[in-house]
């Protein structure tokens, strides 16, 4: 059986994403005033995870690509590039979208949540089933995005 | 550290039967998630004691019933990978119940009278049961995966 050692990646993606959770929390903290939203947070942390099983029922074929050095070398430039780039689309996206609705993200946590959410489950759920290297790359980048653009851009 | 620990492999089908399992599990919480909501967020009134009692058994009963005369109705799930067009149906049959489960969520929270929830409730996670035993298959799964996320947009969007 595959055994697979967890790299610190890993560990730092899940941990961005913690972190994120309760930064997100602690912004709205005012806002969570009734039951009613805590419900909402819960729901939108759960969200993905029905989604992920089924998809996972769907492609259940375990094409587990061995994580070698050949492998590491022939997916390094794309996956990069693909880091790099989605995480800049996904920055310039939201950006747009404030922009277009003169609402700021910050008024909208139920969004960034399941943004949050939803890329670190499929992020885990990637790493420990297929370990695709470029899927790897695009959902660090959504990651990466939401978190400069919640620490950093926004004032 | 190994988060993948398997001691005797695996075929396809029972890794499917136990998304499957897990996914009925995560409905029947998110079920009793929901029937607590609504009780506090409504302050729904125990109108009548002993119907609070007897309202499961509305739907238990048929259930029971239904699983001791039935048999398997499907052959269980397949070994192998499924088509692009059978991937395709059972994604929009799962839109569909999502869409339909939504609104069934946003119908229990205009009842106000805790019995009636109940047996609601109690309803639907038979019927869950109910695939969940006779119907192994991929329809059983898309309508459950649909049951979760119906309730879950509901919870997000709507409440």
């Amino acid at each position: 059986m595959i055994q697979k050692n967890l790299n610190i990646a890993f560990y730092i993606m899940v941990g961005v994403s913690i972190v994120v959770f309760i930064y997100l929390v602690f912004l709205g903290y005012d806002e969570i005033k009734t039951f009613k939203d805590i419900v909402k947070i819960v729901g939108s942390v759960v969200f993905p995870i029905p989604i992920l099983f089924f998809t996972r029922f769907i492609v259940i074929e375990h094409f587990l690509p061995e994580n070698t050095d050949a492998y590491k070398l022939k997916n390094q430039k794309p996956a990069t590039v693909l880091l790099v780039v989605s995480a800049i689309s996904v920055l310039l996206c939201m950006r747009f979208l404030e922009f277009i609705t003169h609402k700021k993200l910050e008024d909208m946590l139920i969004l960034a949540h399941l943004i949050n959410s939803t890329t670190i489950s499929s992020y885990v759920f990637n790493f420990l089933l297929y370990n695709n290297l470029k899927a790897n790359g695009i959902l660090s980048g959504v990651l990466m995005a939401l978190a400069i653009h919640i620490f950093f851009l926004s004032t | 550290m190994n988060i993948i620990k398997t001691p005797k492999p695996q075929t396809n089908s029972s890794k499917r039967e136990l998304l499957f399992t897990f996914q009925t599990i995560i409905v029947t919480g998110l079920l009793a998630f929901t029937a607590i909501a609504f009780f506090f967020y409504n302050d729904l009134s125990v109108v009548k004691g002993i119907k609070v009692i007897f309202a499961p058994f509305l739907s238990v009963v048929p259930l029971l019933f239904i699983l001791s005369v039935l048999r398997d109705l499907r052959n269980g799930f397949i070994e192998g990978n499924y088509t692009k067009q059978e991937v395709l149906k059972f994604g929009l049959i799962t839109l569909a119940i999502t869409g339909a489960f939504t609104i069934i969520t946003l119908l229990l929270s205009k009842i106000n009278a805790l019995e009636i929830l109940l047996a609601g409730i109690i309803a639907i996670l038979s019927t869950v049961f109910f695939l969940r035993s006779k119907i192994k298959d991929i329809l059983g799964m898309s309508i459950v995966t649909g049951i979760a996320e119906g309730i879950i947009v509901y919870m997000i969007f709507l409440f």
